[in-house]
Order: C-alpha cells, then structure tokens, then sequence
C-alpha cells in the first residue's frame, strides 16, 4: 500500500558505521528509503533499504551474503593510463590505476564481512562500463576487464551483469533480496553523466590511495 | 527575476530564423498563381538544399521506383505540401546548429528527434485521414523548445539533467523543468512555433505532447506525437519493457483509435531507418 502524503514515512533506519553521510530518501514505488551513491563512494547495509546509482563508463558491483541479507554497492572506475587498450590495465598492474579498483571493490567486500558476511555466501552483480561518448577511448571496457578478472583471482562468481554497450544506466539494488532494477538512460543524459566521472577522476589523480587494504 | 517561456523565445527571436529557402518555398506554395516550375525555380536557388532534398526524395523515406533527379521532378512527385514538410525538417535542423549547448550533443539531440519522427510517420499510417509527412515534421519539431531552454538557462538546465537522475525513478524531464523551471519545453517549444507562424497542427503537437488534453484543434495528431515520443524513447535504450520508459496516457491510445500492438513494429522500423535519415537531416556540410 502507497503511503499518502498525510501518513508519516517509517523513520530512517539506522546506517552501519561510516555511512551516516550516504544521502537516502524515501522511495514510494519500492516502499523503502533508497541510498544514492556517487562516482567514488560505497554503501553496505543490513537494513530493507535500497541502493542506487548512475553509471556512465563506471562500474558498479553489488554484492551481498545471500544468506544473511547483508550487502551493498560501490561505484569506481579507473584512471586512464596512456595505454588505451582494454588490456593496458594489466600492463601496470601495479600502478595507481588498478589501485582504486582494488580500492573500491575490497573496501567492499571487506565491509560486507566485517558485518558478518561469509566469503562463501557472497552474491556478486556487475554493471556499467558503458561507452557513453562516442570520441574517446573506451574506458568502459578497460573497467570491465579489470572487474572480471578482479572477481575470477577472488575466486568469486558473478550471477548476473549488464555491462557495455552504448547506453548509461541507473542502477537499483535491493541487498536484502539482491534483486536489481537496470534502466538503461536515454543519450540525453550522457554529457552530465560524463562530467561527473570526470571530476570523479580528477580527484582521485589528486588524492592518490595511500596504504593497503587488508582482504579478509 | 523569474524567467517565463515567452521570454525565452522572444530572447532568441533574432538568433534562429528559418533560412530563406523554407519562407520562399511556403510563400509560393501559399500562392494560388505559382506553379511547380517556380517552386521547383526557389529550390534550386538554394545548392545544398537542392542536394539534400534529392536525396530525401530517392531515400527509403518514399521508395520510389525510379530514381528522381530534377528538383521539377521531385516537387511534382513529392508534392507541395509534403515539400514544404520537407523542407521545414531540414531547415530547422540547419538553424538550430547557431544554437549550441554544453549538456546534450546535437547529434544525440536530433537522433531522438528523428526516431520520433519515423515512428510518428509510421503511426500515420495506421490511422486514417491523417498526413505522415506532417507528422514526420511534428515528431522531428516536437523538443525544439528544450534547445532554447539547454541553450538560454543552462544553469538550470543542468540542475533540471541531475534532478531527473537523483530520482530513484527516472523523473520525466518535463516534470523536472516544471520543478526548476516552472515550465517546460513543450511550451517553450509551442511559444517558437507560434511566433514562426507554423500550421496549428505543429504548433498544438510541440506544445502539448505531454499534456494531450490541451489540445484544441489537433487532438488525434497531438496524441499521436505523444505516443510516438514514448515509442522513440523505447527504440532508443532498445526495450519493450513500458516500466523502462515515462508512461503512455492512456487517453492517447483512444484518441488515436490505434492500440499496444502498434508499437514493436513503429519501434523497429524507426530502429532501422534512422541511420540512413540521420545523414539526410542533420548532416549540414
């Protein structure tokens, strides 16, 4: 049942630790408050809540344990090196450039497990990578191929995926349930999508990723 | 100061004007004492849309058996009406490009407008006593009236482009200009056709394509165009899934007497003429 203007919304559950910024709202089709995320953050959560983004060449995984409910999504993408080829990313594995992958997607998984998730019970979706503009090289791609052999050396497989193609997408996730909704976004929204990445990489090149990350 | 939608157009009245070409060619179509071969003389003053409209009549637009290659030809087979159509498509295209905006690339723009202006004719046909070529030029026309808003407040426009996806469900743009705004491009869009002075037909499908039941003169063409825009969206992101696109009014499908089992049809066929019509309309050079 829709709740009408007049009735009051279920109060905000609470978010895990460290996630107390992430905006949510109130969403009325889904019945649930949804979490908007950005280029360059991640959202994990035990509660019935939704997860949402807009991703241009960027990617977003969703993971949860299946068994306990407990999942979130994160949306990165890497910086472009000088090598365009999908495969470049490879070639300097150990620069910066695969670091914020390895940023984003262990951050978490981490966080999926320090709330009780187990390894064996992970759930994995991919989406994104789109090629959003047509006049530059295809980062999309470089994203994707870095995010499918990130999951094959964690040995994690991934149920479903959305990836490529021309389109940009909204992306939303239902840890609980793990269901996702994809809606591919019509080229209209390209440009603001693309600029957003943009100043997303721009400031990940300025505040490079110190330390490791330890995977559980 | 608030802006109003006629502010906007009455600011760039004197930036686009439809190019000489298209004025003389209605003038003349206007007038009872013209013939074909002065039509056909007032094309060709013009090269490169005498170029261009050779190409549209021998395109698959209208399948012709055999190859037209004198604009006489082309203006007594294609036929005046369809001919000012034409070439008010193919001029708007051309003065809108001295409209330029940083949020949506004109060939980006322009693909959604010529995916609705297939599908639009395709409807057409289904139907009865109703003008495809017309409704070609409606559905091409049908957002001109986001470029004046992209193009005049693009501050705002860029908040109306990032409302519309925070919103967990794909907020219409119209919904989120009239947030922003307080209008939103249909009237936008119908404050230019009326001060061009274009039919009341394309003037009542601009301005209305999202709010059917204003229309006053033109209800099955306004519906039309609407539905043709929704379809458009569809071929677009290639889906068939209705919760993927903004909904249809259903009072659309009554006015129009047409029903759901139009649409993969309208959509794939769009889906396939639309490269070959990309180059014919927004090609300039």
């Amino acid at each position: 049942m829709a709740l009408s203007p007049l009735q009051k919304l279920p109060p905000l559950p609470l978010a895990l630790p460290g996630f107390e910024h992430v905006k949510r709202t109130w969403h009325t089709a889904h019945e649930c408050y949804a979490a908007r995320i950005l280029p360059g953050e991640y959202y994990v959560t035990k509660n019935d809540e939704s997860v949402y983004t807009t991703l241009g060449s960027c990617i977003s995984a969703c993971i949860r344990d299946r068994v306990l409910g407990i999942g979130g999504m994160n949306h990165f993408m890497l910086p472009s090196t000088d090598l365009a080829e999908a495969d470049a990313w490879k070639a300097a594995s150990l620069s910066a450039s695969t670091r914020y992958g390895n940023y984003a997607m262990e951050h978490l998984i981490n966080e999926i497990m320090r709330n009780g998730g187990k390894r064996q019970n992970l759930e994995v979706k991919v989406f994104g990578g789109g090629r959003i503009l047509a006049n530059m090289t295809d980062v999309g791609q470089r994203n994707i191929a870095f995010v499918r052999d990130y999951l094959k050396t964690e040995g994690l497989q991934v149920v479903s995926e959305d990836v490529g193609e021309i389109f940009p997408r909204m992306v939303v996730y239902f840890p609980t349930t793990g269901r996702v909704r994809v809606k591919r976004l019509r080229s209209l929204h390209n440009n603001t999508i693309a600029s957003q990445e943009k100043s997303y990489i721009e400031s990940i090149r300025e505040k490079p990723v110190s330390g490791d990350v330890e995977l559980f | 100061m608030a802006v109003s939608a006629s502010d906007l157009v009455q600011d760039i009245g004197g930036l686009i004007t439809l190019p000489d070409v298209f004025l003389r060619i209605n003038r003349l179509i206007e007038d009872a004492n013209s013939s074909i071969a002065d039509i056909a003389a007032a094309v060709s003053q013009d090269p490169s849309f005498t170029v261009r409209l050779l190409r549209v009549a021998n395109s698959a637009l209208y399948s012709f058996p055999s190859s037209i290659d004198t604009v006489s030809r082309a203006v007594s087979i294609i036929g005046t009406s369809q001919l000012r159509n034409l070439a008010l498509s193919m001029s708007v295209a051309k003065s809108f490009a001295g409209l330029p905006n940083e949020l949506v690339s004109m060939d980006n723009f322009w693909r959604h407008s010529l995916l609705c202006a297939l599908v639009a004719r395709h409807l057409a046909k289904e139907m009865r006593r109703c003008d495809p070529d017309a409704l070609f030029t409606a559905g091409l026309l049908h957002d001109i009236g986001e470029l004046v808003i992209f193009n005049r407040l693009p501050q705002q426009s860029a908040e109306v482009l990032q409302r519309v996806l925070d919103s967990q469900d794909e907020l219409p743009v119209h919904e989120a200009e009239r947030e922003v705004l307080g209008f939103d491009h249909s009237t936008v869009g119908g404050e230019l056709a009326r001060q061009w002075n274009l039919p009341t037909l394309l003037q009542e499908c601009i301005a209305h394509h999202h709010d059917i039941g204003a229309a006053q003169k033109h209800p099955r063409e306004t519906a039309l165009i609407h539905l043709a825009n929704i379809i458009a969206l569809m071929a677009e992101v290639d889906t068939l899934d209705p919760a993927d696109v903004p909904p249809i009014d259903p009072h659309a499908w009554e006015v129009t007497g047409l029903d759901e089992a139009v649409v993969e049809p309208a959509m794939r066929a769009a889906q396939a003429e639309v490269v070959e019509i990309e180059k014919l309309f927004t090609d300039q050079k």
